[in-house]
């Protein structure tokens, strides 16, 4: 075979973390040993990768006799919906027996306020802490920044404590202010360095012509930063949809969110185990963060890039 | 109370970040309608000068006074001073009528109001026809008018320039220095302006302050600067290609002279400052254009013979670097003398003409 | 109104003060409040409701007794030391396979990221599913005529925390992957070019030229490893509960299940309190070398 060379990857330009495109060596022929390997190995991981959503998938969509009978990587020979109806609106948790609907509002009704509510606090914070620094402001923002590392079992009583003082412990608004605590480190990180990145001489213009602390936020750093808002929502929605431990401390059988009623349903030690109805519960959970990571590609990447590597 | 006619006073002016000290007591004059320009090598403290005249930084010590008024710890806005930047700072997601609208709006001056504003910074920029446009759609020249235009719709007297033009390729770089000439002739404000170009200082500035380590070096008309340095940084910092120094003895006595290796030179003609000459290290500095080679030599107070060692043509004329004793010592030639690698030169010089400093302190003797 | 006097710092920047409020409790009163809170009531007999008798170390020398207690931490050092290598050894190597400028890069980072997006508990129920020794990978390999294979981890208490680890590793490979890959991306071309320059082979680039260079990169990652390991709770709950028996116990859940099932506080605040003492073994060292060198900056 010519020399023939492969063509690059295409180029990435959203995400920061690969801007400057791959650096390893260059690969000569289409059908080498080496290539051969390269492919064989990502395919083969790929794979691995790929089975646990495959299994997923197609456990759902079997009959309970059929699953008795069979091996769970074999596809369906009957395609039946009846497990996700049944996983959507029928299975039980305790006395509750309206499936995980109940669950699915319950997390919608967490996610969106504590979403809003941290990126709004978060960002505020960042673009203070990048602009209008104060004596002792960066003191606060490294023990944000530590305390993101404590584990979260240390914080937990206290905060219960607090909770139930003002009145909030089991309440959904509870919920959304522990949510908003503990996202507050990355994102305010995130939103700080986001800041910290633009032209400090932005900022001075706009002070001359007298704009002031709400008034350059507002007008001047909000409609620039449409893409660090849409990474710290993809952060946050997969990172409160995602969280189980929060949930069951903060909330109530009736509040529970999605993942701690999926756990009920299908670690519940009564009845026959249905695993079709427990894959299609498990499928439905993980289906928002799952959705939102689909369509959200190099931005998720980039979310997670800025909040772990300067982290 | 700053003086009459005094547009900017700057009294005493301190800046610390911690224990470091970034501008040391500083005192600067600027007087009604003078272009003033603050020149140094990068960090030297001119911007942050320029920063804390405009509001932007809080300083440590001192005062600023603006068309007499003490301004020292109002806001940016309150201080009658519109600022240009160096990356122009164009807010992108805004037209370019938006942009120079914003500090206005922001101010809650009337909408007819507005728009006259706009309407004359834009005839004076000649920017009309890019006033829906969005910043991105600029080019650099364009954007750097716009950045100006925006400090003119502000209508204030003191206008801060800070390397403004920094940005611009040469090109364009020389064709805004002259339109910015041209609109400080026509607004006849007061213009403070940072560069660390030395023709840009050269070529606009009424005076001239040059900055090192956050002091005021040395403050004067241009042609005094250049000509008459007060220290061997100022000498060196302006002028290219570069001052020619030549280290020495200087042995006091009528007339006193400069002694450096073999070479002799008499300083009969030589203007010393009020302490007058006194025996010593020092140094001898000569503009490479002040150095006349060849018969014109001959005629000089000061000649002697050298070899070229160098040849560097630069188009419009070439420098020849050649030795002074032991040190390289260049000078200019026409572009049509063709000099070539070892051949003899006399060279020689008018010692009226040069700068001798003290080689401790660096001042001027 | 000329102010000519300099302005009372409080209100200085009183605006990005207020907006502060929010950072400054949180770090105050729930960080260090709640943290300091917390190590106090260690030192107490708290039982259903916290209170304030003091009883010295107590419930830590009834802590270290606790058998339920010392697997936990013995799951926790296995599950650690295998997670953290495995995370970065694969890591590191499907990073530098996707970095070969290779076609469809985009497609294999989805997919070897995609897990990452799903939670805990989804991660547990799968591999549940997976490993269940009746209808998983152990009765379809044994189907296909290996009848005596036997890989069931979930009910074998030597080897569940494997089975952890594994789900674990699927769902959390792929960030690392994507840590590792942005730093081989972040290392200069031309160092490429000088090592082929030199006739260096490609792994020996790497081990000794590109690993050595992406060391704050390394670093980063493996504190972020590791504080997520002390962290793990969600993935133990859904895939094992802690079972079979206490096999698959881990500190988190400890902590949990003592706060809030035994009625147990101060041996939960002590369990948690030495668990932030783990961290802190981690973050202190690294804390100090990645600000404490260049505070000014």
């Amino acid at each position: 075979m010519a020399d023939h060379a492969v063509p690059a990857a295409t180029p990435s330009g959203v995400a920061r973390a690969d801007a400057s495109g791959p650096s390893g060596p260059k690969p000569r022929h289409v059908f080498s040993r080496r290539n051969i390997f390269l492919y064989g190995t990502l395919i083969v991981v790929a794979v691995y990768y790929l089975l646990p959503l495959y299994v997923m998938v197609v456990t759902s969509l079997k009959g309970m006799p059929e699953i008795r009978l069979g091996n769970i990587f074999s596809p369906p020979l009957e395609i039946t919906f009846e497990p996700w109806v049944k996983a959507w609106s029928q299975a039980c948790t305790g006395l509750n027996c309206d499936g995980l609907s109940r669950g699915f509002w319950n997390s919608v009704r967490i996610t969106v306020p504590s979403v809003i509510l941290s990126i709004a606090i978060a960002s505020v914070n960042g673009y203070a802490l990048a602009n209008w620094r104060f004596k002792g402001a960066d003191t606060f923002f490294v023990i944000l920044i530590v305390g993101a590392f404590i584990p979260y079992q240390v914080m937990i009583y206290p905060i219960v404590i607090i909770l139930r003082e003002i009145g909030l412990y089991g309440s959904l608004s509870g919920l959304v202010i522990v949510h908003s605590i503990f996202g507050m480190p990355i994102l305010t990180l995130l939103f700080r360095n986001y800041f910290t990145s633009m032209p400090e001489e932005l900022f001075r213009a706009a002070r001359v012509d007298g704009a002031g602390f709400w008034g350059i936020y507002l007008r001047i750093m909000l409609p620039m930063s449409l893409p660090i808002f849409v990474v710290a929502v993809i952060l946050q929605v997969t990172g409160i949809w995602n969280d189980f431990l929060f949930g069951v401390v903060y909330t109530r059988p009736d509040t529970y969110p999605m993942t701690v009623q999926l756990n009920n349903i299908v670690n519940s030690v009564q009845g026959v185990k249905e695993y079709n109805v427990n894959m299609a519960a498990t499928i439905l959970t993980g289906l928002v963060p799952l959705v939102v990571y689909f369509i959200s590609g190099k931005l998720f990447v980039r979310g997670i890039a800025a909040g772990a590597v300067k982290g | 109370m700053a003086a009459n006619g005094t547009s900017v006073s700057i009294q005493d002016l301190s800046l610390n970040f911690g224990a470091v000290s970034v501008l040391q007591t500083l005192n600067l004059d600027v007087a009604e309608g003078e272009f003033i320009v603050l020149l140094g090598p990068s960090g030297c403290g001119k911007s942050t000068l320029l920063n804390c005249i405009a509001g932007l930084l809080d300083i440590s010590e001192g005062r600023i006074f603006i068309k007499g008024k003490n301004v020292t710890w109002e806001e940016p806005k309150d201080r009658g001073i519109g600022m240009v930047f160096q990356s122009y700072a164009l807010y992108p997601q805004m037209t370019v009528e938006k942009n120079l609208s914003f500090g206005l709006r922001v101010a809650g001056v009337p909408k007819d109001e507005i728009t006259k504003r706009i309407a004359r910074a834009a005839e004076i920029l000649q920017i009309e026809p890019l006033l829906q446009r969005k910043p991105a759609a600029l080019s650099g020249g364009q954007r750097q008018r716009v950045a100006i235009g925006r400090a003119l719709v502000r209508d204030v007297d003191v206008f801060l320039f800070d390397e403004p033009l920094s940005n611009l390729d040469a090109k364009l770089r020389s064709e805004l220095r002259v339109e910015i000439k041209l609109l400080h002739r026509k607004l006849q404000n007061t213009m403070i302006y940072v560069t660390h170009d030395q023709i840009e200082a050269m070529t606009l500035a009424d005076r001239i302050a040059v900055m090192k380590g956050g002091v005021i070096q040395q403050l004067d008309a241009p042609q005094t600067i250049y000509n008459r340095p007060v220290n061997r940084f100022v000498a060196g910092f302006l002028g290219s290609p570069a001052m020619n120094f030549v280290e020495g003895q200087l042995e006091a006595g009528a007339p006193a002279l400069f002694k450096s290796g073999s070479v002799s030179i008499p300083l009969d003609r030589y203007a010393f400052d009020g302490a007058g000459s006194k025996s010593g290290a020092c140094v001898f500095g000569i503009r490479p254009e002040h150095i006349a080679f060849g018969e014109a030599a001959n005629s000089m107070p000061f000649a002697t013979d050298a070899a070229v060692e160098i040849v560097e043509p630069m188009g419009s004329d070439t420098l020849v670097w050649t030795k002074l004793g032991a040190h390289n010592f260049s000078f200019r030639v026409e572009a049509e003398k063709t000099l070539r690698n070892g051949d003899p030169v006399r060279i020689g010089f008018d010692p009226a003409r040069a700068s001798l400093f003290d080689s401790q302190s660096g001042n001027r003797m | 109104m000329s102010k000519s006097e300099r302005p009372n710092q409080i209100f200085r920047n009183l605006n990005a003060k207020i907006a502060s409020i929010p950072m400054v409790l949180t770090a105050l009163v729930v960080f260090v409040g709640g943290t300091a809170w917390t190590v106090l009531y260690s030192f107490t007999n708290s039982k259903l409701l916290p209170r304030l008798n003091f009883v010295g170390l107590d419930q830590y020398y009834r802590l270290w007794a606790t058998p339920r207690w010392l697997v936990s931490i013995e799951n926790l050092l296995i599950y650690g030391v295998l997670s953290l290598v495995f995370s970065l050894v694969i890591g590191f190597l499907l990073a530098a396979l996707l970095d070969q400028k290779i076609r469809f890069e985009d497609t294999f980072r989805t997919i070897f990221l995609y897990p990452f997006a799903l939670s805990f508990i989804v991660t547990g129920l799968v591999w549940q599913w997976l490993l269940n020794p009746d209808f998983g990978v152990q009765s379809v390999v044994r189907a296909l005529g290996w009848t005596s294979f036997s890989f069931d981890p979930l009910y074998n208490s030597s080897i569940v925390i494997y089975g952890i680890l594994i789900a674990a590793l699927w769902q959390g490979t792929g960030l690392i992957m994507c840590l590792m890959l942005a730093g081989l991306r972040g290392i200069d071309e031309d160092i490429w070019k000088a090592a082929r320059v030199d006739g260096i082979p490609t792994w020996k680039t790497y081990l000794f030229i590109i690993i050595p260079m992406m060391r704050p990169v390394f670093i980063t990652t493996l504190v972020i490893i590791a504080s997520g390991i002390v962290k793990v709770y969600d993935l133990v709950v859904a895939q094992t509960s802690g079972g079979p028996g206490i096999a698959s116990e881990v500190p988190a859940k400890y902590v949990y299940d003592y706060m809030f099932f035994a009625q147990n506080l101060g041996q939960g605040f002590a369990a948690s309190t030495m668990m932030l003492l783990s961290v802190m073994i981690v973050i202190v060292p690294w804390a100090y070398l990645e600000f404490g060198g260049r505070k000014r900056g």
